[in-house]
């Protein structure tokens, strides 16, 4: 269907057109709005893990300088707030379906904009002061006085999914929300009582948070003429945050407008609607002022949905050749207070087996509920922890069983004659060439030269460690997605319902509608982020937006061409049949006569013409797609063990991304580094940390959250492989998210690889200099005790 | 944040009449740990007094064998000043080792030392180059000013004017710093001059920095990186944080120790 010698943009490294609006502040983000008469928010935010909320007293708030109103969850209540409709439970038909336990229906704990009875987790907002400036808000929300009686609290994962473990919510026997299994059990009970070799392992895939450099923000404001709402708030999806905060204010879609322009930054974090959202909403129309509200960067350690946060326990059977006979695995995911999404579950859900070729599996999956922030889709959302368990389990098994470690994948890769493979639990894997992934990291690597230059490290006193893995993930996401193609004298538009924070959309989408309809790129421009604008759309998640707009742009161009081809008959006076359309131009045949798009644009307008030509030049397009790609490749890193402190450095990184057809060169490998530097972070340096003792999250800045940083990365060597996915037109997969996804398994690896002499390594992430430096202190203690005995 | 007097004094007495006059007055340098606490809302004076606009407190200049710093001056003019670079190199690399650009173009000497963070760079070169912290009405030898976690022995009012550090025969610094702050969480300045060999330690102690007395008597017998092979730190009197044990700063103390003495004359900073 597609020509691909006529694509003059696509697959082409073009620049970012929005990179010189970002660069030189013309980005226009949440915070950069303000409207006459605003008037600010600030939270009242609960001190402890679990509470019941007694009473709040607001009359010394009430009396401060500045205070308009303060409202609490009894106030939402009585105004008949609905819960914000997350819609936690993945639902595509490729998607897993979770349960409650027993198969019921999975137990959805509401989430008012401000809570009535309890507060559930540290920093939960619990009340709302609105005054005429911040600071002022500010100080009388520290003069609300809420009465709390203390309850018992639950966060750790483990212990929340004990059946004695204090319970968040009345509704449930104990915390466990999901309880599904999948796979087939008895086959992989028996490949397991046969199997010769069993290696079991356990990991807790640690909580982090997104940590954008825009800090959430929200403008609400009310207009009592026309009775809407206009909400100003960065996210990942528009539309998607009209339809719910309509939901919450018991209004109609239509009475609201949401505008997200340019975002800084999401990683997931915005992908579900924030409290804040609803209450500068409904604020602004009980003051019938505008009402803002920007959080604090502590603001945002505290409430921004967190990431990750799963226990998973996996064991492989492994015949005496090494070849891999079935799978078990567990997963527990700690959905916090609230559960705002299932994806990260799910998605891993469906991929547990990894890019190898595993006859049977069976997985148990589960969520609970805990006295902590909502966690959510965050970054690769569920892929890097059950690759996680997968590439560090055969680590394992090569280590203890005494197979070579690429030796052993290889055995047990899935094959591209096995496409489209369907994996132990249902996962039908649409395209990919593994194998030939791994040779061309190996080379791309120069895994040749390793024990060479660990002998020069080991001459610097330096520890090297080589760390390796695969990996495949799915890009499943919202199925629908909505174009309008536009053609006018002086140019393209294309409005959408996608969301970038950094992706180059308008660029990207640019070069596909370009190439489509034969229009050189500069005359493209993208639209997006104004529900009165954009109707309907999908939002960016799940690595979906590429996919899904380049063929809802390749439907909308096949009809656009049609139009523009009955137009071009109508004005050179011929029949239909006798226009042909060639790289943007409408021609007749044997006739040197052609009409290009902004002539034709230029007439489409014309009052003679006859009513079916008529409306402009411009289609408006449907897509509905669920079949899920899945994006693969290999991932190798060095790393250099300072012994004497356990500090480190990586020496060198290395990948290579089947990311299907890819659009934008450059685009996909900024994507893919900083995919790698936040996988990395998580290995490394980053962790929301909960102090056992007393519940309290422990950081709050930069000072005591770790970030990736420059400084702290090599120059990475990434390579894009293009195995095109027959399962849309452009065979699109996804990119980015392929660097976070292997990247924590790839640096503990190179971890264990570096403390090999040491003996078996036990570090959790993040692997701290700490956490490396005891572990060697202890590896050096068993290798005396053991020379001694 | 609540509302406060800024005020700018063009010369040290001013500043001082300018402090006495105002209740809750507190002195502004780089403002790089003064304006996050009073975000924070952890301090609320009524009004600022910053010191920067006072040109007599930022110079860099030498006499006879002593480097002074004037206390206003930012670490980045330290780090790239020739004169420090001469005389008291490490000094130059600790100066360039702190925070990120922004924070060396902000942060002063004064600022630091004033502060005392138990983490801090300068406080190290201070007490391990045996200084001296002049103020507007007396000078106070190292050792009598770092008295506790962020305590010093300025009292109400007091400006520090300049630093005073003798000019070394060697000196040296090795930190080893935190992922996520990047302050020290521990790190060693020794140095070898007039007054002997003096090794001072930051980021790791329990009351801030201090001077290791025994390293000391092992390096002034014997000035080689393996005098200090057989010696350990008590992990006693070390802090303890998620970044780092009483046992892993112990160890990280001696192993900086021993990097400083292996590289004379620099400053090395370790991640
Ligand atoms: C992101 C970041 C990273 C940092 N990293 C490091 C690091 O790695 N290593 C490190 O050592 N430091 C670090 N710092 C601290 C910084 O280097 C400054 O040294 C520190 O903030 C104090 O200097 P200042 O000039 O900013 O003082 P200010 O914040 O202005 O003042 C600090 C205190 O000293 C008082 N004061 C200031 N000047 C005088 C004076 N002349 N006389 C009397 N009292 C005075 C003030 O009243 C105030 O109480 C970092 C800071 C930031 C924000």
């Amino acid at each position: 269907m597609l020509n691909e010698r006529a694509f003059k943009a696509v697959g082409k490294p073009l620049p970012r057109k929005e990179d010189l609006r970002l660069v030189t502040g013309k980005g226009r983000f949440t915070d950069d709005f303000n409207m006459p008469g605003q008037v600010w928010a600030s939270m009242v935010r609960s001190p402890y893990p679990h509470a019941r909320i007694v009473a709040i007293d607001v009359a010394d708030a009430l009396g401060m300088p500045g205070v308009l109103g303060v409202y609490t969850g009894v106030d939402c209540a009585r105004d008949g707030l609905q819960p914000i409709p997350h819609n936690p439970v993945p639902s595509t038909n490729f998607d897993m379906k979770l349960t409650g336990p027993g198969g019921t229906k999975v137990f959805i704990g509401s989430h008012m904009l401000l809570p009535a009875d309890k507060a559930r987790h540290v920093g939960e907002a619990v009340a709302m002061v609105v005054a005429d400036t911040r600071d002022q808000a500010q100080a009388a929300a520290e003069a609300v006085a809420v009465e709390y009686e203390e309850l018992p609290w639950v966060a750790d994962t483990l212990a929340a999914a004990e059946p004695d473990a204090p319970r968040l919510w009345d509704e449930l026997p104990d915390n466990v929300l999901v309880d599904s299994s999948f796979g087939d059990a008895v086959a992989t009970d028996a490949a397991f009582a046969r199997a010769p070799h069993v290696v079991t392992m356990t990991a807790h895939i640690g909580r982090v948070t997104g940590a954008p450099l825009e800090p959430r923000a929200a403008l609400g404001s009310y207009d009592a003429e026309t009775g809407r709402y206009t909400l100003y708030a960065g996210s990942g999806g528009a539309v998607r945050q009209k339809r719910e905060m309509a939901e919450v204010l018991n209004e109609p879609p239509e009475n609201l407008r949401v505008i997200s322009f340019d975002v800084g930054g999401n990683f997931g974090t915005r992908n579900r609607a924030y409290v804040e959202f609803g209450l500068v909403l409904w604020a602004s129309k009980k003051l019938g002022r505008p009402v803002k509200f920007r959080a604090e960067r502590s603001e945002s350690f505290l409430t921004d949905y967190q990431g990750r946060d799963l226990v998973t326990e996996v064991s492989l059977a492994i015949d005496r050749d090494g070849k891999f006979l079935a799978m078990r695995a567990s997963n527990l995911s700690n959905v916090g207070s609230r559960c705002a999404s299932l994806s990260p579950l799910s998605k891993g859900a469906g991929l547990i087996t990894g890019s190898y070729d595993i006859p049977v599996a069976t997985l148990r999956a589960r969520a609970v509920y805990s006295c902590t922030m909502p966690t959510q889709a965050y970054r690769s959302s569920g892929r890097p922890e059950v690759t996680f368990a997968i590439e560090r389990l055969v680590d394992k098994a090569a280590r203890e069983l005494g197979f070579d470690r690429l030796e052993l994948r290889r055995r047990n890769m899935v094959r591209p004659e096995q496409m489209p493979y369907v994996n132990a639990v249902g996962s039908t894997y649409d395209s990919g060439e593994y194998e030939a992934n791994m040779d061309k990291l190996l080379a791309l690597a120069d895994w040749q030269g390793i024990e060479a230059r660990r002998a020069d490290a080991k001459a610097r006193g330096k520890l090297l460690g080589v760390g390796f893995a695969n990996y495949v993930e799915s890009s499943i996401g919202t199925p629908k997605e909505r174009a309008d193609v536009i053609v006018r004298p002086d140019g393209v538009e294309v409005v959408i319902g996608t969301q970038p924070a950094g992706q180059g959309h308008e660029t990207s989408f640019a070069q596909v509608t370009a190439d489509l309809l034969g229009v050189p790129f500069d005359n493209v421009t993208i639209t997006l982020g104004d529900t009165d604008v954009v109707s309907a759309g999908g939002g960016t998640h799940s690595g979906r937006s590429m996919r899904h707009a380049s063929t809802v742009l390749a439907l909308a161009s096949v009809e656009i061409i049609e139009k523009g081809c009955a137009l071009a008959a109508h004005c050179l006076g011929v029949e239909r049949d006798a226009i042909q359309f060639d790289e943007g131009v409408f021609r007749v045949a044997d006739r040197n006569t052609s009409l290009s798009w902004f002539d034709l644009a230029g007439r489409a307008d014309d009052k003679s013409l006859p009513e079916s030509l008529r409306g402009g030049l411009k289609v408006r397009c449907d897509s509905e797609m669920h079949t899920p790609v899945f994006p693969n490749g290999a991932c190798c890193c060095e790393i250099e063990v300072d012994p004497e402190t356990g500090g480190l450095e990586i020496t060198r990184y290395s990948t290579v991304d089947d990311v299907g057809r890819c659009i934008n060169p450059l685009i996909v490998h900024g994507q893919t580094h900083g995919g790698i530097a936040q996988g990395v972070g998580q290995a490394l340096w980053e962790q929301c940390y909960i102090d056992p003792g007393s519940g309290q999250p422990t950081n709050g800045s930069f000072m005591d959250y770790g970030m990736p940083r420059f400084d702290n990365m090599p120059s990475f060597k990434t390579q894009i492989v293009e195995v095109l996915s027959p399962t849309n037109p452009f065979g699109v997969k996804a990119g980015g998210e392929g660097g976070t996804t292997p990247a924590p398994a790839v640096i503990m690896s190179a971890m264990e690889d570096a403390l090999s002499e040491f003996g078996p390594m036990d570090i959790e992430m993040p692997a701290t200099g700490l956490k490396i430096w005891s572990a060697i202190q202890q590896g050096r203690a068993r290798l005396a005790a053991s020379k001694t005995a | 944040m609540h509302s406060l007097r800024y005020l700018r004094p063009a010369n040290v007495e001013e500043a001082v009449r300018i402090f006495n006059e105002n209740e809750d007055a507190s002195f502004l340098s780089g403002g790089h740990t003064l304006l996050p606490t009073l975000k924070l809302g952890l301090a609320r004076p009524a009004a600022l007094v910053d010191l920067t606009g006072i040109k007599s407190l930022r110079h860099i200049t030498v006499g006879g064998d002593v480097l002074s710093i004037g206390a206003a001056t930012c670490h980045a003019d330290v780090a790239s000043s020739d004169i420090v670079r001469r005389h008291i190199p490490a000094l130059a690399g600790l100066a360039g080792s702190i925070g990120d650009r922004h924070v060396r173009n902000r942060g002063t000497i004064g600022g630091s030392v004033a502060n005392n963070d138990p983490a801090a760079d300068y406080p190290a070169a201070v007490l391990g180059l045996g200084a001296t912290v002049v103020t507007d009405r007396r000078g106070l030898v190292a050792d009598d000013f770092f008295t506790g976690l962020y305590e010093t022995a300025l009292e109400s009012g007091e400006i520090v004017t300049r630093i005073d550090f003798p000019i070394p025969q060697i000196a040296s610094y090795a930190k080893f710093r935190s992922a996520a702050s990047r302050y020290s969480v521990a790190a060693v300045f020794i140095s070898h001059g007039q007054s002997g060999v003096r090794v001072a330690v930051t980021g790791a102690g329990t009351n801030g920095v201090f001077r290791a007395k025994d390293l000391e008597q092992a390096l002034s017998d014997d000035f080689r990186p393996e005098a200090l092979a057989d010696l350990h730190i008590d992990p006693a009197s070390m802090s303890s944080d998620n970044v780092g044990t009483p046992e892993y700063r112990a160890s990280l103390v001696m192993v900086m120790a021993r990097r400083a003495m292996a590289h004379p004359g620099t400053t090395q900073s370790y991640k």
